[in-house]
């Protein structure tokens, strides 16, 4: 307790010093860039499954071909609405269509927006699904199928109800492209009234939930396993495919660059640490001179160190708090006033990340404090780093990796980043000294004190090759992370090339398909191929039923519950690239191509034959290639592509998409004028959506870079700081020699331009390097240079290594002599 | 003088270093002793060992052969721990380069020992030994602030505050001008009376080796016969 007292006490005294100051600060800087980062991605992350709600309707669903009764499932305090789905036919006396009806409760939608319109030509108003009694809302597509229009009764099983509005809009549109057939709302509770469904009708319950991201992750907990394997769960993670991919993406960058600002942090922390144990050699060696036990002395600046770790990481947290709520409320406002609360997990990380950082820095070096022999009050020298030393180092490299692993969450991700680091480590070692031999060759070329300057690098060429290397790696470290945001968005713009097509066309007849294509033609417009469509059930392999080869008890593959939407044809679809087998082509066989990630699922090889219903009929086809799919490239995408023979006696529904490039309004208004039974499915809408909510959340992570360049600064300041003494004795030498202030000046100037200039040379190569990697490994993206990069980079490396230089040494030349002399004595 | 009297007693001791080159001897059997209350000077030439003879007396470091007695217990029997026990209730220390702590105030550095024995007070007895040296003006100043021999001043209080029963001074002067460094000796002597502290004391000062009541000369490491 005395020890505690006398260690927080001398603390407090010793606030005046800079190092104290500088390992605070960058604690601080370290922890408050962690912590923004943590704030921001945690609460980010939760906020896009929330996004991803919006596609669901709900934060969770829960569909099952039974209702789930009441009781159940334990929602305490959640919002819930349930729904039934089913097909059926809408008649009139024009004919009839097949509709997919949803029957609603008045809590539709707990997430995202249902829009109904009065007419074709109305956006719609947002509003509950649920209509009146009697009421139906019905898809645009049916009036022109049914001849109707708003206002006009049709019939659903033995009841009637009058189309009081158009769906212009509901949650899930984006997911469900693909081959549904128009919608309909109506009232749950009129469902009985129609008399359509009947013990055995095929019907889909859907129990949809809403609340806290707390609820949702407990009510996730508590329920997934009272799910039967006849019932699905879906997150809001699950919303689509297509934007999903995006997130995941975003989510992965978020996260390395909290690895980014962890890593600067720590070596900030680590060269000032070093530093204040190194400045208390000989204090350590006073108090071993006053009596005080070795014993003691370690608890004494375990005492401190401690206390000035908390004191770092609590007010870390702090700026970290304040910093992510200042970049939620400038830039993204309407995302902000939806995020979750703050979570505690990012401030026991950033708290954790704090401390362990500063222990594993200062530890080795508390060690030899105590190991400081008393006779050094009379003898200044010291004792070497002992082996436990370098136990306890090793030891925290280790709990570090394993912090940067529970961070990024993918052993993969610290792996390329460790061994990227460790590469470059190595050879901006090794280029530093080689740089410094060139800076020597080149020192006769150069004016008065740049000769000085260079020749001081020189001369310190451990210290300098250890400063260049530290700034070396930082702009490295902030390269990277500008890099890998570039190439981020432009891989998102890249997948959505100008020419996306941005409508879908859904049951389109055989006929239609050259007449849509004349039409295309005429307006000059792209259109993807148009594909035919065939609904089956994808049932058994090599002979076998999937009910027999995964018995009861093996969960089903969503693919074998459902209808999936077969395809045919000879020519291999974009963005489709074959991984296994040939591709079928002009084949007379029955053959097929399957989608990778299905084929895995599902254990199917080339040469295994899959069989399937369709229409009430079993086809047989050998599987002849597997296809790698880009499901995010906005073009239609099939699980399983057959070759002609196989599909071509049945009926089919043709599907495409096109670019319209004024959006949704005047050619999808004459396409639907002439092709009125044709589906018209804009995505326009969904991909201005998604991009907008990719840019904002790229700008928030772009502003972590001002962290990022903080924690830079304070990673150079440190490193001067271990020099500064010399450095300081050093210019009394000279001034007493007689070099004037500005020949000093002049001098330091010098040195700091060629370090930056070449730290950015250094952190030019490695960027390249390890975000070749990175982009590779992590994001999948073809490996590519950057010219700029090799400009930039130096140019910014001169000017800050200069700025802040000259600023930490900007007392160096002013000392007067005399004062500096008695001091340094 | 009866052996009860003395504060330290040196038996036939030697002290070898290993160098690179080498083994090299530092000093050589030597064998002496110190009254309570007395002051001694020890002097030589350059590298003639007496610094590390004073490490040795204050128990900073163990001499290879012999044996070196204070207050009664021989230190090579105590570990570094037992040392620095002993160190904080019955030694004070006076250094050439003053060795105070820069990011700490005067009064902050007086008050260190006296924390790091538990001494109560510790503030009140730093003022008061400030005031002794002449320094109450300068209490908040740190030792940037300070001119050499004020920092000295500051020393010698914190070497007194924790009244030690032995004082061991490594050229107290050789860092300040003739006048200043006069002052200090005089300031040394008179609280030396004042408490009655064992003196020992470093030096190549003449003025100052003069004023002790004894002088043990080194030469090469060795003890010269004393009066010589």
């Amino acid at each position: 307790m005395r020890l505690l007292k006398l260690a927080l006490k001398s603390l407090r005294r010793e606030w005046r010093s800079t190092d104290i100051r500088v390992l605070l600060a960058a604690l601080i800087i370290g922890v408050g860039s962690v912590s923004t980062t943590g704030f921001l991605s945690d609460r980010m992350e939760r906020a896009l499954t929330a996004k991803g709600g919006e596609f669901l309707g709900a934060d969770v669903v829960i569909s099952s071909p039974r209702e789930i009764e009441q009781g159940t499932l334990s929602a305490p305090n959640m919002q819930h609405s349930t729904a039934l789905e089913f097909s059926s036919m809408l008649a009139t006396d024009a004919g009839f269509q097949l509709a997919s009806i949803r029957a609603v409760d008045q809590a539709f939608p707990l997430r995202g927006t249902v829009r109904i319109a009065q007419a074709m030509t109305e956006l719609g108003t947002v509003q509950n699904a649920m209509p009146a009694l009697g009421e139906i809302y019905v898809d645009p597509q049916l009036l022109p199928l049914l001849s109707v229009e708003v206002g006009d009764t049709v019939e659903l099983g033995v009841a009637q109800f009058k189309i009081a509005g158009l769906v212009k809009d509901e949650p899930g549109r984006a997911g469900a492209v693909f081959g549904i057939s128009p919608r309909v709302f109506m009232r749950l509770d009129e469902v009985s009234r129609t008399e359509i469904l009947q013990p055995g009708s095929r019907v889909r319950w859907l129990h949809f939930f809403a609340g806290t991201p707390d609820q949702v992750g407990e009510f996730v907990e508590q329920n997934k396993p009272k799910l039967d394997d006849t019932m699905r769960m879906q997150g809001g993670r699950d919303g689509s495919e297509a934007v999903s991919g995006a997130f995941q993406r975003t989510e992965r960058f978020g996260k390395l660059a909290s690895l980014v600002s962890l890593l600067l942090a720590a070596l900030a922390v680590t060269l000032a640490a070093n530093r204040y144990a190194y400045r208390h050699f000989d204090q350590a060696a006073l108090m071993r001179c006053f009596g005080m036990r070795r014993h003691s002395l370690r608890v004494y600046y375990g005492l401190q160190i401690t206390a000035i770790g908390l004191l770092g990481s609590g007010l870390g947290v702090l700026l970290g708090y304040t910093a992510h709520a200042l970049l939620l409320k400038l830039f993204l406002p309407d995302l902000s006033e939806r995020l979750p609360s703050v979570h505690w997990l990012p401030i026991l990380v950033a708290m954790a990340s704090g401390l362990l950082a500063l222990v594993g820095a200062a530890l080795p070096s508390l060690l030899r404090l105590s190991h400081v022999p008393p006779l050094r009050v009379l003898r200044r020298d010291l004792s070497p780093l002992t082996a436990s030393a370098w136990l306890i180092r090793v030891f925290s490299i280790l709990s570090f990796v394993l912090l940067c692993y529970s961070y990024a969450g993918s052993a993969r991700m610290v792996g390329s980043f460790i061994v990227g680091l460790l590469v470059l480590v190595v050879v901006i070692g090794g280029i530093a000294l080689l740089t410094l031999r060139v800076g020597r060759w080149l020192k006769g070329l150069a004016p008065g004190a740049w000769r000085f300057g260079i020749a001081q690098l020189w001369r310190h060429r451990m210290a300098a090759s250890i400063q260049l290397g530290a700034f070396a790696l930082a702009l490295t470290l902030m390269g990277i992370v500008a890099l890998v945001r570039t190439d981020l968005i432009d891989s998102w713009r890249q997948q959505l090339p100008p020419d996306a097509p941005n409508q879908f066309l859904v049951n389109i007849s055989e006929q239609q398909v050259p007449q849509i294509e004349q039409f295309m033609q005429q307006r000059d417009l792209s259109i993807t191929e148009i594909y035919p469509m065939v609904r089956g059930r994808l049932v058994g392999k090599n002979g076998k039923l999937f009910d027999e080869i995964l018995g009861d008890e093996e969960p089903r593959d969503n693919s074998l519950r459902r209808e999936l939407n077969l395809s045919y044809g000879q020519s291999l679809p974009d963005n489709n690239q074959i991984t296994a087998g040939q591709w079928h082509g002009e084949t007379e066989q029955a053959e097929l191509s399957i989608e990778s990630g299905l084929a895995e699922r599902l254990d199917v090889k080339v040469g295994d034959q899959l069989m399937f219903t369709i229409a009430d009929r079993e086809v047989t086809a050998t599987v002849s290639s597997i296809r790698e799919v880009k499901w995010d490239s906005m073009q239609p995408n099939f699980f399983i592509i057959f070759s002609a023979p196989a599909l071509k006696e049945f009926p089919a529904n043709y599907i495409a998409a096109f670019r319209s490039p004024d959006g949704d309004v005047q050619t999808v208004a004459s396409f639907v004028k002439q092709f009125p039974t044709v589906t018209v499915i804009s995505v326009d809408r969904i991909i201005a959506e998604v991009e907008q909510l990719i840019a904002q959340v790229v700008l928030a992570v772009e502003l972590l870079l001002g962290f990022l360049l903080l924690a830079g600064v304070a990673v150079l300041a440190a490193a001067l700081l271990a020099s500064l003494d010399e450095r300081r004795h050093e210019a009394v030498v000279l001034r007493t020699l007689g070099a004037s202030q500005v020949f000093l000046r002049r001098s330091l100037l010098a040195e700091f331009v060629i370090l930056g200039v070449f730290a950015g040379l250094l952190a030019a190569i490695g960027t390249e390097a390890v975000s070749q990697l990175i982009s590779q490994q992590l994001f999948d993206l073809a490996a590519k240079l950057h010219p700029w990069l090799w400009l930039v980079s130096p140019l910014f490396g001169a000017v800050i290594v200069t700025l802040s230089g000259l600023w930490m040494t900007r007392k160096v030349a002013k000392v007067a002599p005399a004062v500096a002399l008695r001091e340094t004595a | 003088m009866s052996s009860n009297d003395t504060v330290v007693s040196v038996n036939n001791m030697s002290q070898r270093v290993q160098t690179l080159e080498g083994p090299l001897q530092i000093l050589s059997d030597i064998s002496f002793s110190i009254a309570a209350g007395e002051s001694v000077a020890i002097v030589g030439a350059s590298g003639s060992g007496k610094s590390t003879l004073l490490g040795l007396l204050a128990g900073l470091d163990t001499c290879t052969e012999g044996e070196v007695v204070l207050h009664g217990k021989r230190l090579q029997d105590l570990d570094e721990d037992q040392r620095a026990k002993l160190r904080a209730e019955r030694v004070g220390f006076v250094f050439q380069s003053f060795h105070l702590l820069p990011s700490l105030t005067a009064l902050e550095n007086v008050m260190m020992p006296l924390e790091i024995a538990g001494i109560e007070n510790a503030e009140k007895t730093a003022e008061k030994w400030l005031k002794q040296v002449g320094l109450e003006e300068r209490l908040t100043h740190t030792p940037r602030q300070l001119s050499g021999g004020e920092q000295q001043r500051v020393a010698i209080a914190r070497a007194f505050a924790t009244s030690p029963a032995i004082l061991f001074a490594d050229e107290p002067t050789g860092n300040l001008d003739r006048s200043t460094g006069a002052k200090i000796i005089d300031l040394l002597f008179s609280l030396n009376e004042q408490q009655g502290t064992t003196l020992v004391l470093v030096t190549h000062d003449e003025v100052l080796a003069q004023r002790c009541d004894r002088r043990l000369t080194l030469v090469e490491g060795k003890l010269q016969p004393e009066g010589q």
